[in-house]
């Protein structure tokens, strides 16, 4: 699982902070220009015909001199304040982890029975290409008969599950039933050759399958068969749905085309899926795979909700930064007034 | 109220001891061409009286030079035209206040008149108004016309315009006074430069220009300036720049050059006030110059 934090809005802690910090400043700057304009006459000397001062080069010089410091210390006084202000009003960053949902299983569970195969092929082979699109879904592969034998417990290493779907999808696609192939990859799921193709022990087998039972996640089964049941199993169909209900599993079915042929076994399979809340399809009827990929997609919409987690960050850089701007402003400014006062001093000893 | 002139009168008698004051009554004396006929009096001389004045047979006899003293043939007046616009209120170039300075020097020459028995007069004004007060003599007379001046020059009051005052002066005075004109020009433009040459003419004019206080001196470095004229401070932090000051004190200098020239080719009597201290030798040389041009 890697951790992604989704750098979310930044903002500041307290905003109101701003435009009352921005006020006082502005007051301040109003009450400090009134005083200095209201300062006139108390306390000072008159001096008459100071026009003619006005009037020299030197004092247009030092004029223009004192406009620019100024403006350069009143522009970089108003960047400190400003930074100071960000600051102050606490820049910070909220950031929210979205845990996507990977507590997901999904166990393929396909009846290996003769007359699967070229449906468990297909199932296979839409499955495969669902595998590409999924993002941390554990994935199981059981197949059965009389027995359920687990091809691969539930994982998330797809490039593992891409191949064994691929041998499964090659072993009952290529040869049909009776190559070695097949054989080979079956063996095992039948040791009494009067009980095969049991639905309601494949079913329970399958919900077996499902490990972290303490953990919240939400499990699904992807059920194909034609539940022609030969023998007698120990999980009837209804029991077997009801022990998927009681562990919160999705059953989806999808039966075989065949299936069609035994309305009975069809209601039997649609009822027992259906109560646990999954899908159930008839493979042929409708446009065969399409409607495997559909179920499927359900399945992948139905994410399980989690509050993300949020992180609450300061971010006093851009505050710091603009403050630091300012006052270094001021400095070099200041430094130059004071270069500029010794070339002066320099300039009369001289 | 304060008084004025008995402090005037304090500041003659620390700063001039009796020898001068007398030079100064002499000199007062001497502004008169036209003098009476009739036989007053004697009295001792003093540095400044006209020789042509001496009574030698009474001197021979009494051992002591003595002069003779006429009645008047008539009373004459001394004109006081100060330029009372709001400049005046300012600082001169000693730091000291010009309106304390246009009250002691215009004082002084008053005192000297009334001293004499002349009448005195009083015209002042700025930009918005001018004022006249009608010739009288006493000493109350002219304390009162000294309060007049002292009042009426304020930091809050109308700009200077001296050629505006010129021009009431000729247009309202029509005796012959000795007109004594307190201002603080820098230059003397041709409107100024053309009443002064008609004034010439009817009056003896004598002009006392008070200096600007230089914003960029030292000593006045820790106080804040403001310029009386557009009541804008003057800010402290280019009054230390020297260059500023050299070519301040540049300008300064060749504007008086320049108003010293100018009025000496107009004719007129000139002196630049600078403290209280040196105010009576102004006015000393002022009288004494006037003399002087007279002879020529």
């Amino acid at each position: 699982m890697d951790l992604t934090w989704n750098g979310g809005e930044t903002g500041f802690r307290w905003p109101w902070l701003v435009p009352v910090l921005a006020l006082l400043v502005l007051v301040l700057m109003a009450w400090w220009a009134r005083s200095r304009d209201r300062r006139s006459s108390t306390g000072a000397s008159y001096v008459a015909h100071a026009a003619r001062l006005r009037a020299l080069p030197r004092y247009q010089a030092l004029v223009r001199r004192q406009v620019a410091i100024g403006t350069c210390l009143t522009v970089a006084a108003l960047v400190a304040c400003a930074g100071a202000i960000v600051l102050g009003a606490r820049v910070q960053e909220r950031q929210s982890l979205v845990r996507e949902d990977r507590t997901r299983d999904i166990i393929l569970c396909l009846d290996a029975s003769g007359s699967m195969a070229e449906v468990d092929a297909a199932v296979l082979r839409e499955f495969r290409t669902i595998v590409d699109g999924l993002r941390g879904e554990r994935v199981g592969l059981t197949i059965w008969s009389g027995v359920a034998i687990t091809i691969f417990p539930l994982t998330d290493d797809y490039e593992f599950v891409l191949e064994q779907l691929t041998e499964a999808e090659s072993a009952f696609g290529s040869g049909g039933i009776y190559s070695d192939d097949y054989a080979r990859y079956t063996a095992g799921t039948v040791i009494d050759w009067t009980v095969q193709s049991q639905l309601g022990d494949g079913l329970a087998s399958c919900v077996q399958r499902f490990d972290n039972r303490d953990q919240e996640r939400s499990r699904a089964i992807v059920l194909a068969s034609d539940n022609e049941p030969i023998g007698e199993g120990i999980y009837d169909l209804e029991g077997a749905a009801e022990l998927a209900r009681s562990e919160d599993v999705v059953v989806h079915g999808i039966a075989a085309p065949m299936t069609a042929d035994r309305p009975s076994a069809a209601r039997l399979f649609r009822d027992a899926v259906t109560s646990t809340g999954g899908t159930f399809s008839l493979l042929g009827q409708d446009g065969s795979a399409a409607t495997v990929v559909e179920a499927i997609g359900r399945l992948e919409a139905k994410e399980i909700e989690r509050p993300p987690i949020v992180q609450v960050l300061d971010r006093p850089r851009l505050g710091t930064v603009v403050a630091a701007v300012g006052v270094g402003g001021l400095g070099v400014v200041w430094a130059v007034q004071g270069a500029l006062a010794l070339a002066a001093r320099r300039e009369d000893a001289s | 109220m304060p008084a004025h002139l008995p402090r005037i009168k304090a500041r003659l008698s620390i700063h001039a001891h009796r020898k001068v004051r007398g030079l100064l009554e002499g000199e007062y004396a001497a502004l008169h061409v036209g003098r009476g006929i009739d036989f007053n009096d004697l009295r001792e001389y003093v540095r400044g009286d006209d020789v042509k004045d001496i009574d030698w047979k009474a001197s021979a006899r009494s051992r002591q030079l003595l002069v003779k003293r006429y009645v008047a043939e008539r009373k004459h007046t001394v004109l006081l035209c100060v330029s009372t616009g709001r400049s005046m209120a300012a600082m001169n170039d000693a730091a000291v206040s010009k309106r304390e300075l246009a009250v002691l020097v215009a004082g002084v020459m008053g005192l000297l008149a009334v001293q004499h028995g002349d009448l005195v007069s009083l015209v002042h004004g700025d930009e918005a108004g001018r004022h006249a007060e009608p010739p009288k003599g006493g000493e109350l007379h002219l304390e009162r016309l000294l309060g007049t001046v002292h009042d009426a020059i304020r930091p809050d009051g109308a700009h200077t315009d001296l050629a505006a005052l010129l021009r009431y002066v000729v247009r309202t005075v029509r005796r012959r006074t000795i007109l004594v004109v307190v201002c603080d020009e820098t230059t003397v433009p041709d409107e100024t430069a053309d009443l002064l040459r008609r004034l010439t003419v009817q009056h003896e004019v004598l002009l006392l220009t008070i200096g600007d206080l230089d914003p960029t001196q030292p000593t006045v470095a820790d106080r804040r300036l403001v310029d009386v004229d557009s009541a804008a401070e003057v800010p402290g932090w280019l009054r230390h720049d020297r260059r500023l000051r050299r070519e301040l004190a540049t300008l300064v200098r060749e504007e008086e050059q320049q108003l010293r020239r100018r009025l000496e080719q107009l004719g007129v009597v000139h002196e630049r006030v600078h403290d209280t201290e040196s105010a009576l030798t102004a006015v000393f040389r002022l009288l004494e110059r006037q003399r002087h041009a007279r002879r020529r």
